[in-house]
């Protein structure tokens, strides 16, 4: 068993994880809570986004550029599969909704390995400037990006709570997350709402897909299937509750870094998100029927 | 109101007979009976020519594509079982057939028992491992149950990421480590060569398909019927729907299981990179495409998966195309077509048919009223 000293470091990489995964996960719930899709072409979205960060980068265009290409891609593909697929299929099973998010996954997987061809071995990164700098607590090194990542975490689950709670829109997403039909007759403009949470949704999914870029790697195929990590937190608050994604996630980051320096259980510490959504999940449902009884698929 | 229980109670087995147990009045045997012949010669045909013409015509490369349509369209018959007959969506199947690999590699090197021995022990440790996982998860339904499908199969490909395939070691693992000479992975005394092989492999699929529409046919197929309508309505029917659902779960995991240990035979060689988690969203992708209603929309499924890709590769055509082309056709079946290519197809053709005869007599009544 490793002493205390090994574990430090870790303490750090796996908040700035579950940061991270918390701004993911929230942008899931806020939407899932407004449209009732469980996007699952989150990371994808982010990722594809983070590899036209590295190409402008890697062409000469200056860092700021890439990132808000990356944030802008997120929020583009997004918003234009919103408009067009959530009308369509507004009224199917939530299910089904979440299937066809896949669809949007494999079309952007399958782009991004056409594009950016992984078989050459070359291998990218994205660096931001504040990997270099940052200070010391005790004996543990802390850089800038790794607190970005947990004030950018902390920041956006605030700032979503709050939103939803006082503005007017959030209030009418919370509507819709109730009823959409009579939220509709109540005269609230429910496309414009879903377009915003689609919008919110996106720029979140640039924002991670850098940040996990430059913490985990920039690597489609991990960034697109990180989302199921980040999926997990927002799993384990049902998708209900943003104060409890946010928990989850940083539950989850921490518990998978901390399991590195552990000989016997390192090489199964990717298993942790997986592990703590499945038994949430399972003892959650054993006391509230989690799941509406399905309209017809 | 002692009396309206009793009312209720005696209505029952009659609410239950018209929705499970009696046979549905739409179902096969009322059909055209020349029609349920037609469509079983063609069957029988299809099944011959793929049998003995088949590895004729084909070089090495293509038989052993269609060795993998074989193993996929079993895979995919699984999914669709679950998906088209039950309602229950699983985005881990590959990593059932990962499993069922596993076993029949493992039982392979250590034993030195016949091939379908194996294969059957394989399909049963895997139902088992399905069920167990399954009997939890399947109180939960619709969207979380699929999602902690992935989330199980995400677990189980991290672990066999670490504990490798079996390649002739010792121990529980049968893992070599990364040794110099790894031995192959025997195939059946009549079937060693890939031509041999494929047979083999197209046998057992037709068996797994015969398994699985006898189930169709029976009882279990008009409770999954019943299920997947309204889950309430079966229950207060008088189906156990929990019994049947994981009936079906076992019956997916088996035929799954024994895919995997037709795949071990195929391949030789397994590596836990071969089964990536996403390798079983795609499998969905295709099981909606090919259609997860009928029993073709699986072999439709199985070409997709697996024969497309080597017609790429041959062609010089990146495979990269068909993910996207997978994407979008999923997109396409959920919003247009839930019944798949199998169904849609032959429909638009019929549409097709119908159209070129009504234009064609829209001709002659025009030529008709000129003349």
């Amino acid at each position: 068993m490793p002493g205390w000293q090994d574990f430090q470091p870790f303490i750090v990489s796996g908040l700035a994880l579950g940061g991270v995964y918390a701004l993911s996960g929230v942008g899931m719930v806020v939407l899932y809570q407004a449209t009732g899709v469980v996007y699952l072409a989150f990371g994808a979205v982010g990722a594809m986004g983070a590899l036209i960060a590295w190409s402008l980068t890697d062409a000469g265009a200056p860092g700021w550029a890439g990132w808000l290409a990356c944030v802008a891609f997120g929020a583009v593909v997004t918003l234009a599969y919103g408009m067009v697929f959530g009308p369509a299929l507004a009224k199917r099973d939530p299910l089904v909704k979440a299937t066809a998010t896949l669809g949007l996954t494999l079309v952007l997987f399958g782009l991004m390995d056409l594009l950016w061809t992984t078989s050459g071995g070359q291998a990218r990164s994205i660096t931001l400037p504040t990997d270099g700098s940052g200070f010391g607590i005790g004996q543990v090194q802390v850089d800038w990006t790794q607190v970005i990542s947990l004030a950018v975490g902390i920041a956006i689950a605030v700032a979503t709570g709050l939103f939803l709670r006082l503005t007017k829109l959030g209030t009418a997403m919370r509507a819709m997350a109730n009823d959409r039909e009579i939220t509709a007759t109540l005269g609230v403009p429910v496309r414009r709402v879903e377009a915003a949470a689609w919008l919110g949704c996106g720029v979140l999914a640039g924002v991670a897909g850098i940040l996990l870029a430059d913490l985990v790697a920039l690597d489609a195929t991990t960034l697109t299937f990180l989302v199921i990590s980040s999926l997990a937190a927002a799993l384990i608050a049902r998708l209900r509750s943003i104060t409890l994604t946010f928990l989850a996630a940083i539950v989850v980051g921490l518990v998978h870094d901390l399991l590195t320096p552990v000989q016997s259980l390192t090489n199964y510490r990717d298993m942790t998100p997986f592990v703590l959504a499945a038994v949430a999940l399972l003892v959650l449902s054993r006391h509230r029927a989690i799941a509406r009884s399905r309209e017809e698929a | 109101m002692a009396g309206g229980t009793g009312l209720l109670a005696r209505a029952r087995p009659r609410l239950a007979q018209r929705l499970a147990l009696r046979r549905p009045l739409r179902g096969p045997q009322r059909r055209h009976r020349g029609a349920a012949a037609a469509q079983a010669a063609v069957t029988a045909a299809l099944l011959l020519f793929t049998l003995l013409a088949l590895p004729e015509l084909l070089s090495l490369y293509y038989i052993d594509a269609m060795t993998q349509v074989a193993v996929y369209s079993v895979v995919a018959l699984g999914l669709g079982v679950l998906v088209g007959r039950v309602g229950l969506v699983s985005l881990g199947q590959v990593a059932v057939l990962a499993i069922g690999a596993w076993v029949a590699a493992r039982l392979l090197f250590a034993t030195a028992q016949p091939y379908p021995l194996i294969l059957l022990e394989a399909g049963l440790i895997t139902m088992a491992a399905g069920t167990v996982i399954g009997l939890p998860a399947l109180r939960l339904r619709g969207l979380y149950l699929a999602l902690i499908t992935l989330m199980l199969a995400g677990a189980i490909t991290v672990v066999l990421a670490t504990t490798n395939f079996p390649n002739g070691g010792h121990g529980f693992l049968g893992y070599n480590g990364g040794s110099v000479h790894i031995p192959a992975i025997r195939r059946p005394g009549i079937a060693g060569s890939d031509p041999a092989y494929f047979r083999y492999a197209v046998v057992v699929a037709a068996l797994m398909f015969l398994l699985a529409g006898a189930h169709l046919r029976t009882r279990p197929g008009r409770a999954w019927a019943a299920i997947r309508r309204s889950e309430p309505a079966a229950l207060a029917a008088g189906i156990n729907t929990t019994f049947y659902k994981l009936w079906a779960l076992a019956l997916a995991s088996f035929i799954t299981g024994v895919a995997g240990g037709v795949l071990a035979g195929a391949v030789q060689y397994l590596y836990s990179i071969d089964f990536p988690t996403y390798y079983s969203i795609t499998l969905l992708a295709v099981v909606l495409m090919g259609g997860a209603y009928s029993l073709w929309g699986a072999v439709v499924a199985g070409l997709l998966y697996q024969l497309l890709p080597a017609l790429l590769h041959n062609w010089g055509v990146s495979a990269d195309w068909l993910t996207i082309v997978f994407g979008v056709g999923v997109l396409q079946v959920l919003t247009t077509a839930p019944a798949g290519l199998a169904e849609q197809v032959p429909r638009d053709l019929r549409r097709l048919a119908r159209l070129a005869r009504r234009l064609g007599r829209g001709k002659e009544a025009g030529e008709v009223t000129a003349r």
